[in-house]
C-alpha cells in the first residue's frame, strides 16, 4: 500500500512538473511577441520603460534555463505573476476569488451528490414503477435546461418579483456586516446560484446512482442476501448501496478536482465573484498571465483530488490497493 | 421417510415487452427427507426459476402466479414476510448458479457467513466466528481465510465458500443450482463429491439442478426432467435409466454419451426449444416429438403417475394407464 502510494505520488509530481513546464514554454514558444503572452495585449500601450521592466521581471534577456529557474521559484513562493490589465498580482486576485468559488461549487457538489444518490437509490429500488418513471422524467427535464436559463428564471421569480433574495453578488456591496449578520447576508446571496448549480448538476449523479444501483440489484449477491433472510432495508443499505456508491465516489472525486475552476456560467449570470468568472473575464480581455494562472490552479487541484481519490478508494473498494 | 418439500402446480411467469413468458407452468414434484433429487433439462427450461420460486426470490418482472410450495406442511407462497425471513436459510438454503458472483465484493467471506448465522441463531459474534471457521474447514478451506475478501479466492474456492455458507444454519434442504458451472472437470467432481458427502453426513435433502445427466444419474436417487417450463417426467434414477416413459426423456438419454457403452450411437434431438412467450396450450415437446399427434397440438398433457412413483406428462402414457 505504502509503496503503491509512493509511486502514485511520484507520478503526480511528474504530472505537475510537466504542466508547469508547458505553462512556462507556451508564451515563450508562441509565434509573435512573447511580451503579449506574458503581459497581455495591453503591451501595445506600454512605454518602453514598462516593457523593459517586464522583460526584466521575467528575465527574458537571460538564458531559457535561468528563466525556467526563476519561473519555478516564483510559482513555489506563490507568485503567479502580475495581471497588467487588472493591475494587481494574480495571487491576490485568486486568493480573493477562491473562497467564494469553493463555497459555491464545493457546496453545490456535495448537495447535488447527496440528492442524486438519494433519489437514484429510490428510483432504482422502485424500478419499473410510477415513482421511478416520474423521477426519471423530472431529472431528465432538469438536465435539459441550460444553466444560464435556470439562473435567469430563478432570478426573475425569487429575486426580481418576490424579492426574497438578492439579484447578484456574493455579499451586499459597501455593507459592513459582521458576524451572524454577515453570515446571513452571504447565505442569502448564495441561495439562488447554489440552487441553480444543484439543479443543473444533480442529474448526472442521479443517473449514475440509479444505473449503478440497478446493476447491483441484479447481482447474484443481492439475491443471495435475500435468500439468507436478510431484511429489505438491510439489503438496500448494507449490501446494495454500499456497492452502488463506488462509481459515484469516483465521479465525486473527479468533480472535486474541478471545483476550484468554479462554475463559469452561473458565476457570470449571478455576478458571483468566483474563479469561474475571473477566468471568463480574463479570456474576454485576453489577459494571458491570468488565464494561465487559473488553468494552473485547476491543474493542481485536479491532481490533488486524484491523489486523494487514490488514498480513499482502497477504503471503499477492497479490490483496489492492498 | 417423510416428505420435506412438495411443489404442486407451480407456475411462474415473466412479463416482457413481447408478452408473457410462461417460464414455469404447472410443475409438481416432491422431495423426501435425506433424498437427493436431480432436476435436469436444457438451458432455459426453467430450473432456476423453480428454485427461486421455492424461496420466493422471483423479482419483477417475474411472478409466481399459482401453485403451492409446501415445506413441513406449510405453504411458503402464503407465508408472511416475517415468517419468510426466519425460514429462509434456516430451513432451505441455496448454492447459486454462479457462486462466483454470489458473494458481496465489499465484505469478507467470513462476515457474509456470520451474517447468516447471526440472523437465524441466538449466538454471540465470537461463537459465529468459530462456527464459520469450522464450516470453512468442512469444505476444505483454511478457517483463517474468513478474513479474506471474495476476490482473493479462486473460482473453485468461492464455490466451496458458497457451500459452507449454505450449510451455515444447518438447513434441512439445500438447493444446488448448477453450482459447478465454470469449474474445471476435476474441481467439478470434487465439489459434487463434497455435496454428496455432506448430504449423507447431515441427512440433508438436496435438489441438485444440472444439465449433466450422467453426473445426476450417478449420485441422485430420483430425477425430475423439465422441458420448456414443464415437468415431463419424475421417477427414481433407475426407472428413468431403464424405463423412460416420456419421448423427451428417451431422446435425452440417447443424446447423452454413455461411458459404459461407448459404442452406442449418440443421437441429437432435432428441432429446437419453442419460444415460451405467449405459448399456446399444447404439449410443448410436440415440435420435436416423433410421436406427436393432433391432441398434442391443442392440449397440454398433465403429469400422471403411470406406475407407482413414476410420473410423466405425455398423452401416450396417460392414455395407456389412465
Ligand atoms: N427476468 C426475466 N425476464 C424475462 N424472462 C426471464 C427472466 N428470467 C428468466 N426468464 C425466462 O425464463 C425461462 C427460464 O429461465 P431459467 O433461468 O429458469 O432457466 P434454467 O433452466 O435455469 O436455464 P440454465 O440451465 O441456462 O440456467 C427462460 O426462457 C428465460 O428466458
Ligand atoms: S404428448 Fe404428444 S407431443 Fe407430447 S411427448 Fe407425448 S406424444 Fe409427444
Ligand atoms: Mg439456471
Amino acid at each position: 500500500m505504502g509503496k503503491f502510494l509512493a509511486s502514485k505520488f511520484l507520478q503526480y509530481v511528474i504530472v505537475i512538473f510537466l504542466m508547469l513546464t508547458l505553462n512556462f514554454l507556451l508564451p515563450r514558444l508562441m509565434p509573435g511577441n512573447p511580451l503579449i503572452f506574458l503581459a497581455g495585449e495591453d503591451v501595445g500601450f506600454m512605454s518602453s520603460a514598462e516593457k523593459e521592466a517586464i522583460l526584466e521581471k521575467h528575465g527574458l534577456n537571460q538564458s531559457i534555463w535561468q528563466q525556467y529557474g526563476t519561473y519555478i521559484k516564483h510559482i513555489f513562493t506563490g507568485d503567479f505573476g502580475y495581471s497588467y490589465q487588472q493591475k494587481r498580482p494574480i495571487t491576490d486576485l485568486l486568493m480573493e476569488r477562491l473562497p467564494w468559488t469553493l463555497l459555491l461549487t464545493g457546496l453545490g457538489l456535495v448537495i447535488s451528490t447527496v440528492i442524486g444518490v438519494l433519489f437514484g437509490t429510490i428510483s432504482a429500488w422502485r424500478r419499473g414503477t410510477k415513482t421511478d418513471a416520474n423521477l426519471l422524467t423530472m431529472f431528465m427535464f432538469l438536465s435539459a435546461m441550460p444553466s444560464f436559463w435556470v439562473g435567469m428564471i430563478l432570478v426573475s421569480i425569487f429575486a426580481a418579483q418576490l424579492g426574497w433574495f438578492p439579484v447578484f453578488g456574493a455579499e451586499a456591496a459597501w455593507s459592513n456586516f459582521k458576524g451572524v449578520d454577515r453570515f446571513i447576508d452571504i447565505v442569502e446571496h448564495l441561495v439562488l446560484p447554489l440552487t441553480t448549480l444543484v439543479l443543473i448538476s444533480v442529474t448526472s449523479t442521479f443517473m449514475i446512482m440509479r444505473y449503478s444501483m440497478l446493476n447491483v440489484l441484479g447481482e447474484d449477491y443481492i439475491m443471495m442476501a435475500k435468500a439468507k433472510g436478510v431484511k429489505e432495508k438491510v439489503i438496500k443499505y448494507k449490501h446494495a448501496m454500499r456497492n452502488a456508491l463506488l462509481p459515484v465516489a469516483t465521479v465525486f472525486m473527479l468533480s472535486l478536482g474541478f471545483t476550484l475552476g468554479g462554475a463559469t456560467v452561473i458565476e457570470t449570470v449571478f455576478a458571483y465573484p468566483g474563479v469561474g468568472r475571473l477566468m471568463f473575464e480574463s479570456v474576454l480581455s485576453r489577459d494571458y498571465p491570468l488565464i494561465q494562472a487559473t488553468f494552473l490552479i485547476i491543474t493542481f487541484s485536479v491532481v490533488i483530488a486524484n491523489f486523494l481519490a487514490d488514498l480513499l478508494y482502497p477504503l471503499l473498494d477492497p479490490k483496489v490497493g492492498k | 421417510m417423510s416428505t420435506v418439500l412438495s411443489i404442486e402446480n407451480l407456475s411462474t411467469f415473466f412479463k416482457t415487452d413481447k408478452g408473457i413468458v410462461r417460464a414455469v407452468e404447472d410443475v409438481t414434484f416432491s422431495l423426501e427427507e435425506g433424498e437427493m433429487l436431480g432436476l435436469i433439462g436444457e438451458s432455459g427450461c426453467g430450473k432456476t426459476t423453480v428454485a427461486q420460486s421455492i424461496l420466493r426470490l422471483i423479482e419483477y418482472p417475474g411472478k409466481v402466479v399459482s401453485g403451492k410450495v409446501i415445506l413441513n406442511g406449510k405453504d411458503l407462497l402464503k407465508a408472511t414476510d416475517d415468517e419468510l425471513y426466519s425460514l429462509r436459510w434456516k430451513e432451505i438454503s441455496v448454492i447459486p448458479q454462479s457462486a462466483m458472483n454470489a458473494l458481496n465484493p465489499v465484505y469478507t467471506v467470513g462476515d457474509q457467513i456470520i451474517e447468516a448465522i447471526l440472523l437465524h441463531e441466538k449466538v454471540s459474534k465470537s461463537e459465529a466466528v468459530k462456527r464459520t471457521k469450522t464450516l470453512l474447514e468442512l469444505v476444505g478451506i483454511d478457517g483463517e481465510r474468513q478474513k479474506s475478501f471474495p476476490h482473493e479466492f479462486s473460482g473453485g474456492m468461492k464455490q466451496r465458500v458458497a457451500i459452507a455458507m449454505a450449510l451455515a444454519c444447518n438447513p434441512k434442504l439445500v438447493i444446488s443450482d448448477e453450482s459447478t458451472t465454470g469449474l474445471d472437470v476435476l474441481t467439478q467432481a470434487q465439489v459434487i463429491a463434497l455435496i454428496k458427502n455432506l448430504q449423507k453426513k447431515m441427512n440433508l435433502s438436496v435438489i441438485l439442478i444440472s444439465h449433466d445427466l450422467p453426473m445426476v444419474t450417478a449420485i441422485c436417487e430420483k430425477i425430475a426432467i423439465m422441458y420448456a417450463g414443464k415437468l415431463v417426467e419424475w421417477a427414481t434414477t433407475e426407472e428413468i435409466l431403464n424405463n423412460p416413459k416420456h419421448p423427451y426423456s428417451k431422446a435425452l438419454l440417447n443424446a447423452t454419451p454413455n461411458l459404459s457403452d461407448p459404442d452406442r450411437e449418440v443421437v441429437s434431438i432435432p428441432g429446437s426449444v419453442p419460444n415460451l412467450v405467449n405459448i399456446p396450450k399444447c404439449c410443448r415437446f410436440h415440435t420435436r416429438c416423433p410421436y406427436a399427434f393432433d391432441r398434442c397440438l391443442n392440449e397440454s398433457p398433465e403429469l400422471r403417475e403411470v406406475t407407482p412413483g413414476h410420473y410423466t406428462a405425455c398423452f401416450l402414457e396417460g392414455d395407456k394407464n389412465g
